[in-house]
C-alpha cells in the first residue's frame, strides 16, 4: 500500500497558497475602496487605501519569503514546483495591483474639490470597476480550483473592460473646451487605465493556474500577436 | 569466440538498431494535448526549449522486452527502453522495484547467480549482449560497474587500478595507465604520493573514487553506478557528481540513485520504476517512465512518477 508522505511539506505549501489568495482579497478591497473614493470623490477614503497598500506590500514579501524557503529547504519538484512557480508569479501581480489602485487614489484628490463629472465617463468607470472587482475574484477562484476553462473566461470578462477603456477615450476627447472638464476627463483616462491594468493582472493569474494544471505556459492573449488565436481548452 | 569489441564506428546493424530505438522513445517535451510551448504551436515561447533533444543522441544500449528473474520469480517485466550514448541515464523508484536487477542485467552482472534468467534483448552497440558467443568477462571491460559500498581490493592503490589491466592482459606502460586511470578518476593529486599504499586507509569518498578510477582503467564506455553516493557525506557526493561530469564527455553512464535530487542533479534522462503487485501478491518491478530529466522533475507524464518524485507516496 503506499504510504502518505511528506504531509508537513504539504501543509505548509497548502498554507503559503492560501496566504498568497489571501493577498486577491486584500486586493479585491482596496479596489471596491478606490472606487467608491473615485465615484465620490473621498479623497480621505483615498487616503486610507495609500497607507493601506503598505498590508498588501507586506503579503507579497511574507509570500516571497514563504517561497524562498520553501525551495531551499524542501526542493520541490513536478506539480510542487510549478504551483510555487506560479504562486510567485501570482503574489506579483497582487503587488501590482495594490499599486494601482494607489495610483487610483493618488488622481482622487488632483481633480479638485468639485470637479466637472462627465455622467457617461463615470459611469464606464464604474463598470470598469465592478468588472476589475468581479475578475480579481474570478481569477481566485480559477486557481484554488485549479479551474482552466474558468481562468481562460476571464480573457472574455476583461474584452468588457478593453471596450470600456475606448469608450472613455472618446468621450474624453469630445468633452469640449472647458480646461477643467478636459483635466478631468483626461485623469479618467488615467484612472481607466489603471483599472485596465488590474484587469490585465488578473488574466495573468488566470494564465498561471493554467500552467500549474497543464505544465505549459501560454498567454491567453498575446499583445504583440494579436492574430494568433489562442486554443480552446480541449 | 565472438567477443564484445569497440563500438562499431558505423555498422549497419547498429543503424538499423538506433533507428528502432529512436521510433520507440517518447516524444521530447511535445505536449499530451498538443497545446502550449512545443514544436509547432503558434503561441510558443521563444528561447525557451529542452536541453539537449535526446533524440539527437545515438543509443548505447537498446532493452526490449527485458525480464529478469530470480530463481522463476519475475524480478523485473517487460523493461523497454534505449539508454543514450554519452550522457547520464538515472534509474529512481522505491526499493524492490528492480532498479539495480535492471543495471546488472546491463552488464550480465546476473550472470553471477546462478538462479538468475533473463529474456527478451540487451543491445550494446547494436550487438546482442547475451548472445551465446559473448565472452561475459569482456563485457565487463567495456561496461564497468560502481557499487553502493566502495570495494577496494586489499591491496595497494596502483594494484587496485591495475588489477583490470593486468587480468585482461592489456598491453602499454602500467606506471601510466595507473596514472590515466586516477587522474580520470579525478584520485591522482590525492593518491599519488601514497601509489604504494593500502587503499583501505583512504576514507570512503577517496575508496569510491578509487573505485570509479579501477573501472576506468580497462578505459570502458560504460559506467555503470549503483547508488554509488549513498554511503558517502555530502562534500565526497559532489566530487563523485562532478566526476559524472568530468566523465560524460567519453563515457555513458547509468546511476540507480534513491536520492532523487541526486537523479535531478546529474542526469540527463530518467526512468522510474515502480513496484506491481500482482494476484498473487507477488510482487516485481516495472519501468513506468523513461523521458527527459527536466521533464520528469517538473511535469512529468504517469501519475505515479509525480507521486513519487513529489514524495507523496513513499
Amino acid at each position: 500500500m503506499p504510504v502518505e508522505a511528506r504531509i508537513h511539506f504539504q501543509e505548509e505549501l497548502s498554507a503559503l497558497e492560501l496566504q498568497a489568495l489571501g493577498g486577491l482579497d486584500m486586493v479585491g478591497d482596496a479596489l471596491e475602496r478606490t472606487l467608491e473614493a473615485v465615484l465620490h470623490h473621498d479623497i480621505e477614503l483615498a487616503s486610507y487605501v495609500i497607507a493601506d497598500d503598505d498590508r498588501i506590500d507586506g503579503r507579497y514579501l511574507e509570500v516571497r519569503q514563504g517561497i524562498m524557503s520553501l525551495l531551499a529547504r524542501q526542493a520541490p519538484v513536478a506539480t510542487d514546483l510549478r504551483l510555487i512557480a506560479a504562486l510567485l508569479d501570482l503574489i506579483r501581480s497582487v503587488e501590482r495591483m495594490g499599486d494601482q489602485c494607489v495610483n487610483m487614489s493618488k488622481l482622487v484628490s488632483l481633480v479638485g474639490r468639485e470637479p466637472p463629472v462627465h455622467p457617461e465617463i463615470i459611469a464606464r468607470i464604474e463598470r470598469m470597476g465592478r468588472q476589475a472587482i468581479s475578475q480579481v475574484q474570478q481569477c481566485k477562484q480559477a486557481f484554488a480550483r485549479r479551474d482552466v476553462e474558468l481562468a481562460e473566461d476571464l480573457v472574455r470578462q476583461d474584452d468588457e473592460i478593453d471596450r470600456c477603456n475606448r469608450e472613455i477615450f472618446a468621450l474624453a476627447l469630445e468633452t469640449g473646451d472647458d480646461p477643467d472638464a478636459r483635466e478631468w476627463g483626461m485623469t479618467m483616462m488615467m484612472m481607466a487605465r489603471h483599472i485596465e491594468r488590474v484587469g490585465d493582472n488578473a488574466v495573468d493569474i488566470g494564465e498561471q493556474t493554467a500552467f500549474v494544471v497543464t505544465g505549459e505556459f501560454r498567454e491567453f492573449t498575446d499583445a504583440s500577436h494579436p492574430e494568433v488565436i489562442p486554443p480552446a481548452v480541449g | 569466440m565472438r567477443q564484445v569489441t569497440e563500438p562499431p564506428e558505423s555498422s549497419s546493424e547498429s543503424s538499423a538498431g538506433e533507428s528502432a530505438a529512436r521510433a520507440r522513445r517518447p516524444p521530447a517535451a511535445e505536449p499530451a494535448d498538443g497545446r502550449g510551448v512545443g514544436p509547432g504551436t503558434a503561441p510558443a515561447v521563444e528561447g525557451v526549449k529542452p536541453r539537449e533533444s535526446h533524440a539527437d543522441a545515438a543509443a548505447v544500449f537498446e532493452v526490449e522486452n527485458l525480464s529478469v528473474r530470480y530463481a522463476g520469480k519475475l524480478a523485473v517485466r517487460d523493461a523497454n527502453f534505449a539508454i543514450d550514448e554519452r550522457r547520464i541515464t538515472a534509474l529512481i523508484g522505491a526499493s524492490g522495484c528492480g532498479k539495480s536487477t535492471f543495471i546488472r542485467s546491463l552488464n550480465r552482472m546476473n550472470d553471477l547467480i546462478p538462479s538468475a534468467s533473463v529474456e527478451g534483448s540487451v543491445r550494446y552497440h547494436g550487438q546482442d549482449l547475451y548472445a551465446s558467443e559473448v565472452d561475459p568477462v569482456q563485457v565487463r571491460k567495456r561496461i564497468g560497474m560502481v557499487f553502493q559500498k566502495p570495494n577496494p581490493f586489499p591491496k595497494s592503490i596502483y594494484d587496485n587500478i591495475a588489477f583490470g589491466p593486468r587480468v585482461l592482459g592489456m598491453k602499454g606502460d602500467m606506471d601510466e595507465m595507473v596514472e590515466r586511470a586516477l587522474r580520470r578518476g579525478a584520485l591522482w593529486e590525492e593518491a599519488k604520493d601514497r601509489l604504494k599504499q593500502n587503499a583501505f586507509g583512504m576514507s570512503g569518498g577517496q575508496q569510491q573514487r578509487l573505485c570509479i578510477a579501477r573501472a576506468l582503467a580497462t578505459d570502458p564506455d560504460v559506467i555503470l553506478m549503483d547508488e554509488p553516493a549513498s554511503a558517502l557525506d555530502p562534500i565526497s557526493t559532489g566530487r563523485i557528481e562532478d566526476l559524472m561530469f568530468e566523465l560524460k564527455d567519453r563515457v555513458s553512464i547509468v546511476i540507480v540513485t534513491h536520492n532523487m535530487q541526486q537523479a535531478a542533479r546529474v542526469s540527463d534522462m530518467t526512468a522510474f520504476f515502480t513496484v506491481v503487485v500482482d494476484d498473487t501478491g507477488h510482487r516485481h518491478g516495472e519501468v513506468v517512465e523513461y523521458n527527459e530529466t527536466e521533464k520528469v522533475f517538473t511535469n512529468p507524464s504517469d501519475e505515479r512518477t509525480e507521486a513519487y518524485v513529489t514524495g507523496k507516496v513513499g
